[in-house]
């Protein structure tokens, strides 16, 4: 697929995902962080069974016929959810941010460089490089206008 | 009086700031943890297909929700049927961006996807603010938030280009 229409998939799923998290916010305010989660995920998962119901063309392969490691990714993201649910009103929202950030781009680079998981083997390149420090100043621009801000 | 409560502040502080320092590992952790499900779904989505590799996800985690629900006991605040129904729609978002990680990552990267990924959460925040879209409040957005958000494009220029 053409690179520069996958990175505007990309940027806009970003975006989709602030809006979820705009609302499930509130959800969880109202009913708690674990009935909002499972509703999410419920909801995401009819949705999805509907979707390959009528749209998934047959595929040679199941996810039963696939290593049983490679279904793990959902664990990840439940442990994630019980960890922000209790550091962040310990640490507050921006640090735990910015420590999500550290970790996912750190991580990120380490399997893409090693091909980790499966996954075909990127190098760290100049460009990349200069591209995560880009952002982080980008991260240090957001902190200081919202701390402005608060103030 | 005055002097006690100050102490006892005194002797708190201390103590939070270590827990938030045992905290923070814990974290970056979890953001380690991210990563790890978006390397996993990539490979995964090639081999059975991007939507079943996103129903995996939502899948097993909605098996593991309803368990820790079960037993967690009776939750507080009112029934998901009392809400209004537009707080409920969050669910249909989910599988969108879980669907464009399986997608993308094969492609450009995991760490490049996630950049991706938060220059759209960073460029939605600052554009909605300054137009108001959405029936939103319109707030001007100060210079360091465009400073911050010029950057962004630039690393994804950058990516684009790398």
């Amino acid at each position: 697929m053409n690179l520069i229409l996958l990175l505007v998939l990309v940027i806009a799923a970003g975006a989709v995902l602030s809006v979820q998290a705009a609302i499930n916010g509130r959800l969880g305010q109202a009913v708690g962080v674990l009935r909002s989660s499972l509703l999410t995920f419920a909801v995401g998962a009819i949705s999805t069974a509907l979707l390959i119901f009528f749209f998934e063309p047959a595929q040679a392969v199941s996810l039963l016929d696939v290593p049983k490691w490679q279904l793990t990714g959902a664990l990840f993201g439940v442990v994630y959810m019980m960890v922000m649910v209790g550091a962040v009103p310990v640490v507050g929202t921006a640090v735990a941010t910015v420590a999500v950030i550290v970790g996912q781009l750190g991580m990120g680079m380490l399997i893409d460089n090693f091909g980790w998981l499966g996954n075909p083997a990127i190098e760290l390149s100049g460009s990349r490089l200069l591209a995560m420090l880009l952002l982080a100043l980008a991260l240090v621009f957001m902190y200081r206008s919202n701390s402005r801000l608060a103030d | 009086m005055q002097a006690s409560s100050m102490a006892g502040v005194a002797a708190a502080t201390p103590k939070k700031n270590l827990l938030r320092l045992l905290l923070l590992p814990l974290v970056i952790l979890a953001g380690m943890g991210l990563s790890v499900e978006a390397g996993l779904l990539g490979p995964l989505g090639v081999q059975v297909g991007h939507l079943w590799a996103t129903l995996s996800i939502f899948g097993v985690g909605s098996a593991i929700l309803f368990l820790l629900l079960l037993f967690s006991g009776p939750q507080k605040g009112p029934a998901l049927t009392d809400l209004p129904r537009w707080q409920l729609i969050g669910g249909f978002l989910g599988p969108m961006y879980v669907v464009v990680l399986t997608l993308a990552t094969p492609h450009i990267g995991i760490a490049m996807t996630m950049i991706a990924i938060l220059s759209g959460q960073v460029g939605k925040s600052v554009l909605i603010d300054h137009f108001g879209w959405f029936g939103t409040q319109r707030k001007r957005v100060n210079g360091e938030r465009w400073v911050a958000l010029a950057l962004i494009v630039a690393a994804l220029v950058l990516i684009a280009r790398g």
